[in-house]
């Protein structure tokens, strides 16, 4: 029941310094096409960057990043903080990733229920964690230290994940509702993802996206997924980013938006890109979802 | 207990050779160890993906089937201790200088350090060039020359070989790479000179007695004892024309006079 | 020691460069927009992502598997097109190395 969710017994942190994102479609944006969107100029709500491709000291990208911020807003997403990790947020990348928000003064920022450093080593890959006591411990200790840190409240994605542990105890809906109940801190819900770890865990999408708690919801991600055909001739989804969204997924964020009201939404892509107009397509439907799953 | 099993499927991923890691749960379709060489694939391939938008030219040199087999090489001696892909590779051009198989190729560990070079000065810290008033106003205090620091762009860099990389690097840029290559002589020595203008690196081969000459400014040596090694060591060369690079390029950024803060 | 005769020199070298960088200014006005966009390009290209498959099959990449071993360990790519007459190890003469358990 989302309803248990209801209260938080943290207090709740700005989300941004510069307002909300506006609950409309967004689109993700790869440095290397920063430069061709300030040319264009396309009628977008805002754009979300990675955090970990601005991490520099000057040049292009930093340039270009903030011309494009004079003009949208911005979220930035994070993929190297390792939240699920064994050991605690780097200090030097928080350093850094504070750094580039106080530049930069994005409307939102976000990470992933993952892991993606041990023993020092980064995998490049967000990478499933055991959902027991010790780990929900750890990562709520992790998420207090990176939001006081940042001074402001992160969202946290739900993630898309190919194994699970024989170790788990708890349920992942669970796992999540109970993070953001102890740290305040935000869901960015991936329903892509969602359908992805749902269709390889062979779970209800439905019953999992009810158990999430909604009323956290900052943000919504969707993408598009790829069949895999794994050696054995098991079918799996791959949470692949170089498509189209799955006519499922449309499903799904529907059902979501009627579920959490109204949403940032950001259709991600990051390989495999079409025309600017297929992206901005893409977007129109979000936008006309955005009306129409909530008056239906 | 969770925490091993971290560390087990951290060292797996590294490791295609290794088992996939115990503890994870059966499940249909597809069996754990399938599952869990998506995650393999795709650290192992992304990283390598990273080291060959770093090293461009360096892939061309040697072909997408070598390069893989390096990268692979080397991301299990090296692999990335930050989160931060743009810096992945500082190690890269000392790996391939111990790599055997890159043997045959003496230039393709100085391409490593230069392509490196590249992306650093790429985004390196911005900042305000001198204007040519300012540097016209030395002039009038000629007697503090001898002791002044020069602090150059820090976009600015230097990369020394014993082959022709500023030129094959070059090559590489030019629609027709083959038609390039005819023209360079990999043997020939060549100090590459990378300076940032306008947002964009331009590499460029500069004599070999600027680029010392420069070398020693940015190791902090006054322009006196800079220029006295310069003429002791190349009296041949125009001590002129080699300042002149750092003004024409624009990266002189401040001069510290002595006596002066 | 001749520190005076130094800086003379110090001072009319960098007047000689001023002079000169005046006139060559624009004359090396940097590289056709071509030539520029290639530059942007390397240094513009995300490292970072969040998406999987770029190892997989599904991912629209004609990548080798990585879990395997098979990969060539002779150069194969533009440096056969180094090769030079000047050139005493003649680059372009590749030799096959046998790496061991590679």
């Amino acid at each position: 029941m989302a309803s248990e969710y209801g209260t938080q017994t943290a207090m709740p942190l700005p989300a941004g310094l510069s307002g909300a994102l506006p609950a409309r479609a967004g689109l993700g944006l790869k440095p290397e096409h920063l430069r061709s969107m300030l040319q264009h100029r396309p009628d977008i709500s805002f754009f979300e960057v990675h955090a970990e491709n601005f991490m520099v000291e000057g040049g292009p990208l930093l340039h270009f990043l903030h011309r494009l911020r004079d003009d949208y807003p911005l979220s930035v997403h994070g993929v190297g903080l390792s939240i699920g990790g064994m050991a605690p947020p780097d200090a030097d990348h928080l350093t850094r990733l504070a750094g580039l928000l106080e530049r930069f003064q994005p409307a939102s920022f976000s990470e992933h229920l993952a892991w993606s450093t041990h023993n020092g080593v980064f995998f490049n890959d967000l990478l499933p964690l055991v959902y027991d006591p010790v780990s929900l411990a750890r990562v709520c200790a992790h998420i207090d230290q990176i939001q006081e840190r940042l001074g402001r409240r992160l969202l946290l994605e739900n993630p898309a994940t190919y194994v699970a542990y024989a170790g788990s105890s708890l349920d992942e809906a669970d796992f999540i509702g109970q993070v953001i109940r102890r740290t305040g801190c935000g869901l960015l819900l991936d329903v892509n993802n969602l359908h992805v770890t749902c269709r390889n865990h062979q779970r209800d999408p439905l019953a999992y996206l009810r158990a999430l708690p909604l009323h956290a919801v900052g943000e919504i991600h969707l993408a598009g997924c790829a069949e895999h055909t794994t050696a054995d001739g098991g079918a799996l989804l791959i949470d692949s980013h170089d498509r189209a969204v799955a006519e499922d997924v449309w499903g799904l964020y529907c059902t979501a938006l009627t579920l959490t009201g109204p949403q940032p939404t950001l259709i991600e892509r990051d390989a495999n890109l079409p025309p600017l107009e297929e992206q901005l397509a893409e977007a129109q439907t979000a936008d006309r979802m955005l009306c129409a799953c909530l008056t239906a | 207990m969770s925490d091993g099993l971290i560390a087990s499927m951290a060292q797996a991923l590294r490791d295609p050779a290794q088992p996939c890691p115990a503890g994870l749960r059966e499940s249909c379709p597809a069996d754990p160890a399938q599952r869990f060489a998506i995650y393999r694939n795709n650290v192992q391939s992304s990283l390598i993906d990273a080291l060959a938008d770093t090293f461009p030219v360096c892939r061309a040199l040697v072909g997408a089937d070598f390069f893989i087999g390096l990268a692979r090489a080397h991301l299990q001696a090296c692999p990335p201790r930050s989160p931060v892909l743009m810096e992945y590779g500082a190690e890269f051009a000392d790996f391939i200088a111990g790599y055997p198989p890159a043997a045959s190729l003496p230039y393709l560990a100085d391409m490593a350090r230069l392509e490196r070079a590249y992306v650093m000065s790429a985004h390196a810290a911005d900042s305000v060039p001198l204007t040519s008033r300012q540097l016209q106003d030395l002039l009038s205090r000629a007697d503090l020359l001898h002791d002044a620091r020069f602090q150059l762009d820090p976009a600015l860099a230097l990369v020394r070989s014993d082959y022709a990389v500023a030129s094959l690097w070059g090559a590489h840029q030019e629609d027709d790479v083959t038609a390039a290559l005819a023209g360079v002589r990999p043997g020939q020595p060549e100090t590459a000179l990378l300076v940032r203008s306008d947002l964009v690196v331009a590499i460029t081969a500069v004599p070999q007695s600027s680029g010392e000459l420069i070398q020693h400014l940015i190791d902090g040596a006054s322009l006196g004892s800079a220029a006295s090694i310069f003429q002791a060591r190349h009296p041949d060369f125009d001590l002129a024309s080699a300042l002149g690079l750092l003004i024409a390029y624009q990266s002189i950024i401040h001069v510290q006079l002595p006596g002066a803060n | 020691m001749n520190k005076s005769l130094t800086t003379a020199s110090l001072a009319l070298a960098l007047g000689t460069a001023l002079s000169l960088a005046a006139v060559n200014a624009h004359a090396d006005d940097m590289a056709k927009s071509a030539a520029k966009e290639k530059c942007f390009g390397i240094s513009m290209k995300a490292k970072n992502d969040c998406k999987a498959g770029a190892g997989t099959t599904c991912a629209g990449t004609s990548h080798a598997d990585y879990q395997g071993n098979a990969w060539k360990n002779v150069p194969a790519g533009t440096c056969e097109k180094t090769a030079s007459p000047t050139s005493p190890t003649g680059f372009g003469q590749l030799k096959e190395f046998n790496a061991k358990g590679a």
